[in-house]
């Protein structure tokens, strides 16, 4: 593709000529010959006042002076401060020692809480009693007026349990359930 | 002096708050006592359970004086919302705990339940119940020491008895 170069340049230098003589003029103004007016007695300043004020020289700019000032750490924690705090001794778990080991079956509990294992076996036990008094009950709402006794398999009523209402259970009496 | 409470401060209020208003609260234990009351063992985060003890042992007290008293009466009803309960209550709770003075339930903590939040459980059961027994009473073994010679102790009683 061919590019036309030297056409801006005519434009380009007439530009040029007008900002250099514009520029000459104001730097010297009686050479050019009265074209521009003869500069009359001007103030005597400092340099830096020459300058606009609004520009730089903003220490603290546009705050009112009702702002908080927010607390920020002024220098940063180092690693053995750290370590010092998040391990103090008031940071770590503390350690239990009411860890004991259940006489029946020799899983760990804790000293006043039940052996987890010992009451899931109650717990699948009354569920299944439960089953049991469900299906002899035959629908809800039908709580009996008298006392409930469990038999197992292979036990007779006693004379103990002369009015009760007897739940069969299909298996041998646990060694745990024992009948008092 | 000070003439009101400040907020946040709970010093001598015996009783927890549950549930989304006072009376929902009580819904809440009424219906753990009837649970209690129905199924004899129940399995409930342990705050609720203890504060339901004291309603279920007080609504057996009111059982004790018998059916044909009024507020007994009223109190059963309201406190067990299942009606054929109501029955249960005065004819079979009351003559069990009628040699008993006071403390007919048993509150046993329990492994803090399996969910997210973990909560701290407990069962809560009626003394005297047909279900199998959650703690065995231990006996200590015959060979300790201090058993060893109450039993020497015994044996000689009973020979200083027999001649």
């Amino acid at each position: 593709v061919l590019v036309l170069v030297r056409s801006p340049l005519p434009r380009l230098r007439a530009l040029l000529q007008r900002c250099w003589g514009r520029l000459e003029r104001g730097l010297w103004p009686g050479i050019f010959g009265g074209q521009s007016p003869p500069w009359g007695p001007a103030l005597a300043v400092q340099g830096p006042a020459l300058v606009p004020q609004g520009i730089s020289d903003a220490g603290a700019p546009s705050l009112p002076e009702s702002v908080v000032w927010m607390a920020a750490p002024k220098q940063r924690r180092t690693i053995e401060v750290n370590r010092c705090r998040r391990r103090n001794p008031s940071k770590l778990i503390e350690i239990k020692r009411n860890i004991d080991v259940c006489p029946e079956c020799g899983n760990l509990k804790q000293k006043h809480v039940l052996c987890g294992y010992c009451y899931a076996k109650v717990k699948e036990e009354t569920r299944l009693i439960r089953m049991e008094i469900y299906k002899k009950e035959g629908g809800p709402f039908n709580a009996p007026t008298v006392e409930t006794v469990v038999l197992y398999e292979g036990e007779k009523p006693t004379e103990k349990d002369e009015g009760k209402r007897i739940i069969e259970r299909a298996r041998k009496r646990p060694s745990w359930f024992v009948q008092d | 002096m000070r003439l009101s409470v400040a907020a946040a401060i709970s010093h001598g209020r015996v009783y927890r708050r549950f549930g989304l208003s006072p009376r929902s609260r009580l819904d809440l234990l009424r219906n753990l006592v009837t649970a209690l009351v129905r199924y004899e063992r129940i399995e409930t985060p342990w705050a609720r359970a203890d504060e339901m003890r004291g309603y279920a042992e007080r609504l057996i007290d009111y059982a004790k004086r018998g059916d044909k008293d009024e507020r007994a009466m009223r109190m059963a009803d309201f406190w067990l919302t299942e009606k054929d309960l109501i029955h249960k209550l005065f004819k079979v709770l009351a003559p069990r705990f009628q040699p008993h003075a006071g403390s007919y339930t048993r509150l046993l903590q329990i492994p803090n339940r399996d969910g997210l939040d973990r909560a701290k459980m407990a069962v809560i059961e009626l003394k005297g119940n047909p279900l199998p027994p959650l703690v065995r009473p231990r006996r200590d073994s015959d060979r300790t020491l201090l058993n060893q010679l109450l039993k020497g102790y015994r044996q000689d009683a009973q020979r200083a008895r027999g001649t």
